[in-house]
């Protein structure tokens, strides 16, 4: 092979094109004359398009495109970038800046970039919508509900089964571990394969930019493609309330480890497909007015089936194992989040069982809950609630006899909880639905289902 | 049947009971083993009566239709009716008109519902009566094809024979569905059977209460009459017919080496079957031991075997820990007061709440300030607040702590206190955790560890053996212990390979001319590597040349594709002594090497490892620009198992992973890549499972660090070395991380094993110096010592020796073989048996290919063992 350019020196990147042919989509991209990358998005068992269908798919299947580059993109962050599949209209374009922009922050932040200003989808004066096919959406409703293997999308399963919809679980890529959480939902599943370009490699190989990246978006963007190949009229994602806040400010810029999680990017991409895919077609988060809290209290009562089965850890969310120590490690955020959260919820003996110990009563770990709490600390860089959530749930177990002895409880009780401002630490609010939300009018029955569980 | 079958039995004709349990009944085939079984008996001269559970899943299919409405409850008794008709004609009779009569009398039973005026107590003796009915049917079917078949068999209804006794405070259901039995020697009963007939079938799991309704014995419910029967007969014995060979000293899905426990007494027994074993139910246990009469365990498939005996302790047994069991799931309340101890009630104030949150508790330990409990898994425990409202009620009295989940370890065995001495190592073991209550009961029987559960991955293995090798647990007496459960059931002999030094004795032989030497057998070597660079999910193999840096060893897998793994520059300097090495791959892992070595080899461009953040904090520029594998340590994890044991504080090896993001602020200052990462899974592991979990976790990993290609799984493949251990299989390792491949596509992946690939193809030659007796010990010194072979000395490894020139002469003197180093420690092997060796006899200390001539000192200024290569 050739020795490949570095990506950090290339002028221009640019999104060359995109097809989909037998259930494979194919999204090339290339940095200025360089090889072509190309992501392929398997979708199993695909029917055939309608004639009907074929324009809303062809404008998903863009997007996704455009979305999907942004893995791509980031090796090496040049200047400009190119469009070759037709012009934008100012909408798309400002959407897909924003996703640049701040999905990217905490890559940039990571390493000392500053994207600020720097990326701009070229746009053109796109003539009006020709008009939307409307998708069928009879009987009811046909939900597509993407699973990661932990909680959250598990009591989002559970929501819809309550209030009687189709739903069909979806992951995208392999994991083991989703397949197995995927098995016990007793629901139809869909994994949709995809496989990033080999050339990123071998780019990351020879240093390029690398780090985080929204892949929310992008899975958003595929199953967007999904629910029209499958006929599908709703997308349920299962993102809190606190994954719209910022995880640090740096240099002015909020930094959200998971902006493509939050409020605004749900908004945006939404409306996007409302107008430039199918009317009917709902894209929502579930639990968006929901706290962790109030979410790991609604997992506890309706998530028996998953206890053996389900992990937040991240350190692990692709490979399972049959013991507890396999799929959680007990050192991350998430371990010791969702560990917190459950406790006020769940039987103490049961709790222990699913994580195979007491992750309270280890002094060692005292530094990763005082991260949570951000008690001589800032909030890690990972998906985790808010550390007032954090603080209400230390003081609610401080409160019950089965747990205001061990080790950090009682370092909490007796060190931390006088320094806090008693006022915010109650339980109970968190739990009640609060804030804005876009989940539709048909689907109210199952915020209803996760509030009383 | 034969002529002796019809021979008119002596009027005390001793009575046997055989039990026989689901799967035994279920098919034709089984049906012929119980009849030749119980014909044998009659034709020894004995009665037998055969008791049978229901076929296997009726009493399942019978407990869902009890909870089932009207119409599915006729649905399920149909399919009932057509498996049993199927079963008759499968058994070649045309028809049977026992089995007849209890389908129909189950047909009316489930129109009738358990609904009554009364419904709280008809309905659990309707679902008696109803479950009753897979016992009835097995029996009516075995009668008739037993019958049918030569051996006649008369049918008893077990309700006649066994009345529930009352049991104060039980409620209707446990009275209808967990009955009790007094059940006392009655020869008045015995005489009457005997007078009907020869050879009887009945029903387990049923009995009549004091109005004569059915009910059922409960969980276990078919041993415990079989038991009942035994005492009320006074039987011979009675003989428990299952799939397993009896009772092990541990629970052989933990422990393959565990060994068949060939004679128990009563009270061994029972603590056993209540501490973990499942093979039998404790219930079953006591009825015989009033009665005197023994228990025989046997495998259905496996007659042959000779399976558990329990009775009355031989006499002449030394005293020995017969089994080493856990329980996990165990939540502990330790309760915390000062003074209150002594005050007048108050231990009955705590246990009152205890029983009126329902709880019952196990174990318990106390002290001057704390008394500590523990609390079985129920359901009621883990899905109810229940733990919550005890601990508020007790939070008012004493400072309650609830802690789990734990686990129970027992070592059960008579004259237990007598044995404490022995223990010192299996203490030390417990030492290095939390040991949360340890229990000693009043009978002498058991000892009680309640420890982490996450504590007990790979614990009883390792338990088993320290227990074996503290002469604690005395494998050495066959008459108590028997094979292991490896040799009865693993992979028989013939797909191990025999070592290949029995094919080349005569060559070693030759070779022993001058001792101590190692030979190494390259063939075994080739044959590893192989298999090694065929697994197809595993990029890139090097070997770790400290297990073994002899030149021709090198030399052959330089040929065979490897890369090697160095630790030093001496290392790197050995593999660029031999021409055929110097083209391989080769990476520099070491630990702690000073700036010097990292200068050196930075230079020469090699592959390297750090792991820690001091090269980068101070030596920047060794590094700047550059690209470095890191190796880090995944933590202590929620497991603890040994196989993670080089992870955690306590190991100097890694980067602790919570200061990855301080390494890499550092990697980026600095402009260096990290194109690797590397943690070591522990070492002899011999289970494929392990594999793809933390090769998970280091994956996701290095998806954050990004520009990360390969995933370094280190070594670790585990090398069996007690005989009967299972060897690692590769194949499974190999599909395990496939799995881990397809779900990270991005990264290679390499291994970087020592000891697997030569430890099974070196050995070491050594020659008899002397013997000496000491008290009951008999030393065997060899001229081999902990100088040329220090694993025993340094981690109790375990070498087979074998004299080598008296090959297959019968191994009848137990031996401590030692060296001539003047070190109490130097022993090659403890307590082995041997054939009675002279001076000047070869021995072979076996699977020394790795860390053997590698580790050797010139200690006491003893020459250096040489090393002899067999191509």
């Amino acid at each position: 092979m050739n020795a490949l350019a570095d990506p950090r020196d290339a002028r221009a990147f640019r999104c060359v094109r995109c097809g989909y042919a037998d259930g494979v989509a194919e999204l090339a991209y290339a940095f200025d004359d360089g090889p072509e990358l190309i992501e392929r998005i398997r979708f199993p068992d695909a029917p055939g398009l309608a004639e009907d269908r074929k324009v809303v798919f062809e404008s998903a299947l863009r997007m996704l495109h455009l979305i999907a580059g942004v893995s791509y993109y980031k090796a090496g962050v040049p200047p400009r970038i190119e469009v070759g599949t037709g012009p934008l209209d100012a909408s798309t374009a400002e959407l897909l800046d924003a996703l640049y922009v701040d999905g990217l922050a905490e890559f940039a932040y990571r390493n000392g970039l500053d994207l600020r200003g720097k990326i701009a989808f070229p746009r053109a004066a796109v003539p009006a919508d020709p008009g939307l096919p409307s998708m069928g959406r009879e009987g009811r409703p046909r939900v597509l509900v993407p699973i990661g293997g932990g909680k959250d999308s598990l009591v989002v399963v559970e929501a819809l089964k309550a209030i009687g919809s189709e739903s069909t679980a979806v992951w995208v890529g392999a994991s083991p571990l989703i397949a197995g959480v995927a098995a016990r939902t007793r629901r139809p599943t869909l994994n949709i394969g995809r496989e990033l370009s080999p050339v990123l490699f071998e780019y990351n190989r020879i240093g390029a930019w690398n780090g985080h990246i929204p892949v929310t978006a992008i899975n958003s963007a595929i199953l967007a493609c999904a629910a029209i190949l499958y006929g599908f009229d709703a997308i349920a994602f299962a993102n809190e309330r606190s994954a719209s806040a910022a995880t640090l400010e740096y240099d002015g810029q909020h930094v959200n480890h998971q902006w493509s999680k939050g409020w605004a990017f749900e908004q945006v991409y939404a409306a996007w497909l409302r107008t430039h895919v199918a009317a009917g077609l709902d894209y929502f988060s579930l639990l968006r007015p929901f706290s962790e809290l109030a979410v790991t209290r609604a997992f506890a009562k309706t998530g028996a089936a998953y206890f053996d089965v389900f992990s937040s850890c991240n350190r692990n969310f692709r490979i399972t194992g049959p013991k507890p120590a396999d799929r959680w490690c007990g050192h991350c955020p998430k371990c010791h989040f969702v560990f917190l959260a459950l406790a006020p919820f769940m039987p103490k003996p049961r709790l222990l069982q699913i994580f195979g110990g007491n992750l309270l009563d280890d002094d060692t770990r005292a530094a990763g809950f005082d991260a949570l709490i951000e008690y001589r600390d800032h909030k890690p860089f990972e998906c985790v609630g808010e550390a007032s959530e954090a603080r209400a749930a230390f003081t609610a177990l401080a409160a019950r006899p089965e747990w205001r002895e061990d080790a950090l409880v009682a370092r909490f009780r007796e060190e931390i909880a006088p320094q806090l401002d008693a006022a915010p630490l109650a339980l109970e609010p968190w739990l009640e639905p609060a804030g804005e939300h876009g989940v539709p009018e048909r689907f109210a029955g199952a915020l209803d289902a996760i509030r009383r569980a | 049947m034969n002529a002796s079958t019809t021979a008119p039995l002596a009027p005390d004709a001793p009575w046997v009971v055989l039990k026989f349990g689901g799967t035994s009944v279920a098919t034709e085939a089984r049906w012929r083993t119980i009849l030749e079984l119980a014909g044998a008996r009659r034709a020894r001269g004995a009665r037998v009566l055969v008791v049978v559970s229901a076929l296997a899943g009726v009493t399942d299919a019978l407990k869902s239709l009890c909870g089932s409405a009207a119409p599915e409850r006729l649905a399920a008794v149909e399919r009932l009716v057509e498996r049993h008709h199927a079963l008759v004609h499968g058994m070649g009779l045309a028809e049977c008109a026992g089995v007849d009569r209890w389908l129909a009398s189950l047909r009316v039973l489930s129109q009738e519902g358990g609904a009554t005026a009364d419904a709280a107590t008809s309905q659990p003796l309707w679902q008696a009566a109803v479950q009753a009915h897979g016992e009835l049917l097995s029996s009516a079917l075995g009668a008739a094809f037993m019958s049918a078949n030569g051996l006649p068999t008369r049918w008893l209804d077990a309700r006649e024979a066994l009345l529930a006794r009352e049991v104060p405070f039980l409620n209707d259901r446990a009275r209808a569905l967990s009955a009790q039995v007094q059940a006392d020697p009655d020869p008045a009963f015995a005489a009457a059977l005997a007078a009907r007939g020869d050879v009887y079938i009945t029903q387990g799991f049923i009995a009549r209460d004091g109005d004569g309704r059915t009910v059922l014995l409960g969980r276990g419910g078919s041993d415990t009459s079989a038991a009942y029967f035994g005492a009320l007969l006074r039987a011979e014995r009675v003989e428990i017919w299952t799939d397993v060979a009896g009772m092990f000293s541990a629970d052989p899905r933990q422990v393959p080496g565990a060994r068949l426990l060939q004679r128990l007494d009563y009270d061994e027994a029972q603590e056993i079957a209540t501490t973990g074993a499942k093979v039998l139910h404790a219930r079953c246990i006591s009825p015989c031991r009033r009665a005197r009469v023994p228990l025989l365990i046997k495998d259905t498939r496996h007659p042959d075997f000779d399976g558990t005996a329990i009775g009355p302790l031989p006499p002449e047994a030394a005293p020995s820990i017969k089994a080493v069991s856990s329980r996990r799931g165990i939540t502990l309340v330790s309760m915390e007061t000062s003074g209150m101890w002594q005050q007048v009630g108050f231990l009955a104030d705590v246990f009152a709440l205890f029983k009126q949150h329902g709880l019952s508790v196990d174990l318990i330990g106390s002290a001057e300030t704390n008394v500590t409990v523990s609390l079985d898994p129920t359901e009621n425990l883990l899905d109810s607040d229940v733990v919550a409202a005890l601990a508020a009620d007790l939070a008012r009295i004493c400072r309650v702590k609830v802690i789990a989940p734990c686990a129970a370890v027992t070592l059960v065995g008579r004259g237990m206190r007598s044995m404490l001495y022995r223990l010192s190592g299996v203490l030390a073991e417990f030492g290095r955790e939390r040991v949360h209550l340890i229990s000693q009961s009043s009978n002498n029987l058991n000892l009680t560890f309640v420890v982490d559960e996450g504590m007990l991955d790979g614990l009883l293995p390792r338990l088993h053996d320290l227990l074996i090798r503290a002469g604690a647990l005395r494998t050495d007496d066959a008459t108590l212990f028997g094979p292991t459960w490896q040799a009865l059931y693993g992979v028989s002999d013939s797909h191990v390979h025999a070592p290949w030094w029995r094919a080349a004795r005569t060559r070693l032989l030759d070779l022993a001319q001058a001792t101590p030497r190692y030979a190494y057998h390259l063939p075994t070597i080739l044959e590893r590597a192989q298999a090694l660079r065929a697994m197809r999910s595993v990029d890139r193999v090097y070997y770790a040349i400290k297990a073994n840096p002899h030149p021709a060893i090198l030399r052959a897998l330089a040929r065979a594709g490897l890369g090697f793994e160095c630790v030093s520059p001496g290392e790197l300097d050995a593999v660029d002594a031999v021409a055929d090495a110097r083209e391989s791959p080769r990476l520099f892992t070491p630990n702690f090497a000073p700036r010097a070595e990292y200068a050196q080899v930075m230079q020469r461009g090699l592959a390297t490892t750090l792991d820690a953040l001091h090269p980068l904090q101070h030596w920047q520029e060794l590094f700047a620009g550059r690209e470095v594998m890191l190796r880090v340590d995944l933590g202590r994890g929620l497991g603890h198992h040994d196989k993670v044991r080089t992870g955690g504080a306590s190991s100097k090896f890694g980067l602790p992973v919570e200061r990855l993001d301080e390494f890499l602020e550092l990697a980026r200052t600095h402009g260096v890549r990290i194109g690797g990462l590397h943690a070591h899974l522990g070492s002899g592991i011999l289970d494929a499972s392990h594999w793809p979990v933390v090769c998970g976790q280091l994956a996701s990993i290095s998806e954050k660090i990004g520009n990360v290609r390969v995933l370094n799984l280190g070594g670790g493949l585990g090398v069996p070395s007690h005989p009967g251990e299972a060897e690692l299989d590769l194949a499974a390792v190999d599909a395990a991380l496939a799995e881990v491949k397809r779900a990270y596509p991005q990264y290679e992946l390499w291994l970087e094993p020592g000891r697997w690939l030569v430890a099974d193809a070196g050995v070491l030659l050594a020659r008899v110096t002397q013997s000496k007796r000491k008290g009951a010990l008999e030393y065997l010194g060899c001229d081999a010592g902990m100088h040329a072979l220090i694993r025993p000395a340094l981690y109790d490894a375990w070498h087979e020796i074998v004299n080598l020139s008296r090959l297959d002469a019968p191994a009848d003197t137990l031996y401590q073989v030692v060296g001539p180093i003047c070190e109490s420690g130097d022993v090659l092997g403890a307590d082995r048996r041997l054939p009675n060796s002279s001076e000047g006899d070869v021995l072979l200390i076996a699977q020394t290919g790795a860390y053997g001539e590698s580790m050797a000192s010139r200690y006491n200024l003893r020459p250096l063992a040489d090393a002899a290569v067999i191509e």
